[in-house]
């Protein structure tokens, strides 16, 4: 909503400077997105007198001025001289009143007015017509001032266009503050002053038949088909107007507000729109049908498929959910609220109007303008609802005007169908109630007082009660609530003392699972991985290119209109996202990559509106912990760097019996077979860790080992563990003796392990795999020499060699025999 | 120090020069013998002392000889196991979560996919609000659409939730009062990526419901909020606006951080630089879910975290939130 502050001025006392009206908006809710100041492009543009007018010498359609400009008068040397100017326009004589734009003036368009050679003759400035103000589209001459226009004066000011115009920013629950009255009326509750609103009256009104007996209602009558989308219509007829430009102070507000002149009809609709916030349509009587000597209004939904053509030339094609105006039941000729027909405009040759002063629901109008992409000054107040209580008050005040501005005689009498008439109901206010939501001290006298400057009827109720009944413009006010937030904005939101509330009978504090899953992340980051987020949405190729089946990740959360394809869906895993992030940072030149992330992944269910939503981490490794350094060489990453990671997280959160699987190919497709494993738990998938699969990182576009994890944060929260039992810290020494066993290739780690732990009876405490051999000629082809620690050692006394060897000799018997191995000499 | 040995061997050693003179002590006459033996004694003694002085002084010499060499530049770089980064959204997120938590909240949690009931309608929200409209909201397919009564507004009536707002309706309907909660989470807006848009973001909800909770204490929580995150010397001020779910509701500006309020390039000259909106809980909101309005009152508030932390670094574009390159995620 523009807010012209010189109209504005008229309609309620305000401060000299607009700041200060600024920040009390800003104070108490409207807010003010922009400061314009009009004229601004008019600086150094004045009025002037031609002094003498004679044919330029080297041109036969140019004329040389000497224009005086009164104090202003310079010439090309900066002496006070009258200004010399060149000017092709033809309609201006010697003494006539001008306005003149001087060197430095810049009109509409950036055209800057700089001293210039026409035809080798100096020209100091330019006589200007209005299309070159911007003052509208009379481009036939120069224009041409009454003789009392004085000379030298700023033409902005003569004009009276200097004005400081508030671009506001009004909340949807304001539709009163889409007009002057309201804003005036906001502004004298906060401020506490009086409005100066006066609405003019109709002076005259004219009879209609042959001896003025008959009233409107012989003309035009109104048919409201569905009353709950339109509450209201009313409709007046004036005759005789005489159509032409708008006077100028008419012209001059509603470019205020925004909008274009366009002729004296159209112009005092607009005008009245703006000033009261009730949005009228004009119709030229003439080009709607008559029936039976009448017009016949009827207010009904669209046909499917309907055609109009609304008066900006486009033709819409209507849905059935539409409201339009018909002139009988056939002919659309205005699209309800949003804009009128161009079968039924105001145009030259109009006589006579019909005035549309209406209501209609805000629900269908928003509607209807989404749907067409089509939105009005009209449309937008429609939105917010207008006040179905003024539309008589409005049309009347419209009327007035088509009697002072366009010549009109006014037709007695007003249709007016009312079938969404309501009753006022009052609310009651109670004053201790408002104070003790606010925690403010809000005397009841302030309470009452400003209520009744934002135009509310205030009686006192019981004691301690006030009787509000709120105007009809402010359909925000039903409830006590609402009647509190006007108080306690106007009494000042920034003066209520901060408290903190007492919060008795509440703990608060994190859960463990949300501790918990602080944990992981603290120990990702421990083990050197940074976390990151990526989008939840997917690529629905996302899964195919993993080769990851479908069937259980349940289906997509597919998006209707994503904003682009490869967006449509949500993720249903999160590795996707972060090979994104890896590709980003090797095309990057960011080699060394170690991501994670926590994220949740949405499963769709058949049947089921809402899909499961589960918390998933994941990570990614690539390339090397850090760069090489002075004095230490960085390995590549790869799968044990991964699974270290994964053994880490696990142990910090206690969980207990992880094994490592091999697992189906099939089921892996995005691995390296031989370099992919399953975490398993008592039987639980919690996830896998591995090599991602070249040929996945080649669909990604990337071209390095990238080794990643991903883990089921739901069942990593149900396997955690607060804490462990306790353990002797060992006092006496234990015995370290190594064994290197060859085995065949095809025994695992895992199972050499157990054969060994198994074997080693209890004194057997630790045993640590130090070192892997393998050699063709000194351990064998498709063996391999996997070489232990073991550790020995006794609770109660210090072993004894014997013992030992005892313990060792047996071991290695056994381990030997279960495994088929040899010991490596 | 060998050669050190090698003489004390030689002299004191069992077939040292020393050692042979004393052993020789059985053939002096028995009248020298105490004095023989005595000067024996301490020309030992005399001589054990001079090679322990000195075997302290070579070893000292060797020590010096040993940390000389070992002597570094101490300018080069460390040996370090660099840990791992917390994103900047999630670091902030915790930080309101510690903040909140000390003042007796709880931490929820709510699901990314909502019904329009928990997004709009049970927020207050009119049939026909133009936030329902697709433009505003990401609807996803129904998988179950039957039965279902049609819509105003938006494609289904399953969406990505606009905001975390609708927890406030799961655990007001799952909770009795006392409330305090918040509700950190991710939501979704149609809002193509650019430097000041991402449609996919972070928001803190927070809901007090207690007896006898005032617009004062909503003011009094969050200026502590305010201070907490961005600095005991931050002024907080409070403009009303106008929000579906709460009444009387405001947003909150934090004065500027740079220029305190004067007015600079960082806060567009306005001297206050908008986090937040709140509000004291729409009793339409309270009856949504069974709570006596009379009794009881509450308010509301939703923090945008990407908003508070490209206000804390002046981050120039928030993609960077987004794309996972280790130069920026290293910084946190």
């Amino acid at each position: 909503m523009r807010v012209s502050y010189e109209w504005l001025k008229e309609l309620v006392d305000i401060p000299e400077d607009p700041q200060e009206l600024v920040e009390e908006f800003t104070r108490t809710g409207t807010e003010v997105e922009g400061i314009e100041r009009v004229g601004a492009d008019l600086d150094h543009v004045v009025v002037g007198q031609v002094l003498s007018k004679e044919p330029h010498p080297n041109s036969d359609h140019m004329w040389l001025c000497k224009v005086g400009v009164g104090s202003q008068n310079v010439d090309a040397d900066g002496n006070p001289e009258p200004l010399q100017i060149v000017c092709g326009a033809q309609n201006f004589e010697q003494d006539d009143k001008i306005v003149v734009a001087m060197i430095g003036a810049v009109l509409p368009g950036d055209f800057k007015i700089k001293k210039s050679k026409l035809r080798g003759v100096e020209s100091c400035g330019m006589n200007c017509s209005e299309r070159e103000l911007g003052l509208g589209g009379d481009h036939q001459g120069i224009m041409i001032l009454p003789p009392d226009a004085p000379v030298g004066m700023p033409f902005a000011e003569y004009r009276g266009l200097s004005d400081t115009v508030l671009d506001c920013e009004m909340t949807p629950n304001r539709p009163d503050c889409l007009s002057m009255t309201g804003v005036a009326t906001e502004v004298s509750a906060i401020y506490d002053v009086d409005t100066h609103i006066e609405l003019p009256a109709v002076q005259e009104e004219h009879g209609v038949g042959p001896q003025g007996e008959d009233d409107v209602h012989s003309m035009v009558d109104v048919r409201i088909d569905d009353p709950a989308l339109c509450s209201r219509y009313t409709a007046r007829v004036v005759r005789n107007v005489k159509i032409g430009p708008s006077p100028e102070w008419l012209a001059k507000r509603v470019t205020a507000a925004g909008a274009r002149p366009i002729n004296n009809v159209v112009d005092v609709t607009n005008y009245v729109m703006f000033l009261t916030g009730q949005p009228l349509h004009a119709f030229d009587l003439g080009k709607l049908e008559e029936r039976d000597g009448k017009r016949h209004i009827v207010v009904r939904l669209a046909h499917e498929g309907e055609q109009l053509t609304t008066l900006d030339e486009q033709d819409r094609e209507l849905t059935a959910d539409m409201l339009v105006i018909s002139d009988g039941d056939e002919r659309a000729v205005a699209l309800a609220g949003v804009m009128g027909g161009l079968n039924s405009d105001i145009d030259e040759g109009t006589v006579d109007v019909l005035l549309e002063s209406a209501c209609f629901e805000s629900g269908n109008i928003s509607r209807t303008s989404r749907s067409l992409g089509l939105m009005s000054e009209a449309s937008i107040r429609f939105e917010r609802q207008v006040d179905a209580g003024s539309c008589d008050m409005v049309s009347n005040v419209a009327a007035a005007l088509f009697e002072e501005c366009c010549g009109a005689e006014v037709v007695r009498g007003m249709v007016d169908v009312y079938p969404g008439k309501a009753e006022a109901k009052a609310i009651d206010l109670r004053c201790d109630r408002v104070r003790s939501i606010c925690g403010a001290p809000i005397e009841d006298d302030f309470m009452a007082q400003r209520l009744r400057r934002l135009g509310c009827d205030v009686t006192a109720g019981e004691p301690g009660v006030l009787r509000v009944v709120a105007p009809t413009n402010r359909p925000d006010l039903t409830r006590e609530i609402d009647l509190v937030e006007e108080i306690v904005r106007l009494w000042g939101e920034g003066d209520v003392e901060p408290t903190l509330p007492a919060a008795r009978n509440h703990a608060g504090g994190l859960t463990v699972e949300q501790q918990r899953i602080r944990m992981i992340g603290k120990a990702l980051r421990a083990c050197g991985l940074c976390e990151t987020t990526t989008y939840c949405f997917a690529d629905p190729r996302d899964l195919a290119r993993m080769g990851m089946a479908r069937e259980v990740k349940g289906t997509a959360v597919k998006i209707i209109r994503p904003l682009v394809s490869e967006q449509s869906e949500m993720r249903r895993d999160l590795l996707p996202g972060l090979l994104r992030a890896v590709a980003y940072n090797k095309d990057h030149g960011v080699n060394n990559v170690h991501l994670y992330e926590i994220g949740r992944l949405l499963f769709g269910r058949a049947n089921k509106s809402l899909p499961d939503e589960e918390t998933f981490v994941a990570g990614v490794l690539s390339g090397a912990w850090d760069d090489d350094k002075w004095n230490r060489k960085q390995p590549q990453l790869d799968f044990f760097d991964g699974k270290g990671v994964v053994e880490e997280l696990l142990d910090k959160l206690r969980i207990q019996k992880v094994r490592y699987r091999i697992p189906e190919a099939e089921k892996t497709a995005w691995l390296q077979p031989g370099l992919a494993a399953e975490v398993v738990v008592r039987g639980s998938v919690l996830g896998w860790v591995g090599n991602i699969h070249p040929r996945t990182l080649e669909l990604y576009g990337i071209h390095d080992p990238v080794i990643g994890f991903e883990l089921n944060v739901g069942t990593l929260l149900r396997l955690a563990q607060d804490r462990l039992p306790y353990q002797d810290v060992p006092t006496l020494p234990g015995v370290e003796m190594d064994l290197a066993i060859v085995v065949d290739e095809s025994m695992t780690y895992e199972q050499l392990v157990q054969r060994i732990t198994s074997a080693g009876g209890k004194l057997l405490r630790d045993v640590r795999l130090f070192d892997v051999y393998r050699d063709p000629v000194r351990v064998g082809e498709g063996k391999k020499s996997m070489a232990f620690s073991l550790t020995y050692r006794a609770d109660d006394h210090t072993l004894t060699s014997k013992e030992v060897d005892k313990a060792h000799n047996r071991l290695l018997t056994k381990v030997l025999k279960s495994t088929g191995g040899e010991v490596r000499s | 120090m060998e050669s050190l040995e090698q003489l004390r061997v030689q002299v004191l050693g069992k077939k040292g020069s020393l050692t042979s003179i004393m052993r020789m002590m059985g053939k002096i006459p028995p009248e020298e013998r105490p004095a023989m033996g005595k000067m024996a004694n301490t020309v030992r003694a005399n001589v054990d002392e001079a090679l322990k002085q000195r075997k302290l002084e070579l070893t000292k010499e060797e020590l010096n000889a040993r940390m000389e060499a070992e002597a570094s530049d101490v300018t080069l770089p460390g040996r370090r196991l660099s840990l791992g980064t917390q994103h900047l959204i999630s670091q902030i997120r915790e930080e309101i979560e510690d903040i909140f938590c000390s003042l007796g909240y709880i931490v929820a949690d709510g699901p990314y996919v909502e019904t329009t009931y928990y997004n709009f309608t049970a927020l207050n929200a009119p049939e026909n609000h133009p936030s329902r409209s697709a433009k505003d909201s990401f609807y996803i397919v129904d998988n179950a659409p039957e039965g279902k009564p049609p819509l105003q507004l938006g494609d289904s009536d399953v969406l990505l939730r606009t905001q975390t707002s609708g927890m406030q309706v799961h655990y007001m309907e799952e909770n009795k009062p006392p409330i305090y909660m918040i509700c950190p989470g991710t939501v979704f807006r149609p809002d193509t990526p650019d430097a000041n848009h991402l449609p996919q973001f972070t928001q803190v909800e927070g809901l007090v419901v207690d007896e006898g909770i005032t617009f004062g204490d909503l003011k009094g929580t969050l200026d502590y909020f305010c201070r907490e995150i961005f600095g005991k010397d931050r002024a907080t001020r409070y403009r009303p606006h106008f929000f579906p779910f709460t009444e009387p509701s405001c947003e909150v500006d934090v004065s500027c951080g740079v220029c305190h309020g004067e007015g600079c390039r960082f806060c567009k000259n306005v001297g206050w630089l908008e986090i937040l909106g709140c509000g004291m809980v729409d009793p339409n909101v309270f009856e949504y879910v069974g709570i006596d309005p009379e009794k009881y009152t509450g308010f509301a508030f939703g923090i945008g975290v990407e908003r508070v932390a490209a206000l804390r670094y002046d981050l120039p574009d928030l993609r960077m939130l987004m794309e996972g390159d280790m130069r920026f995620l290293r910084q946190f």
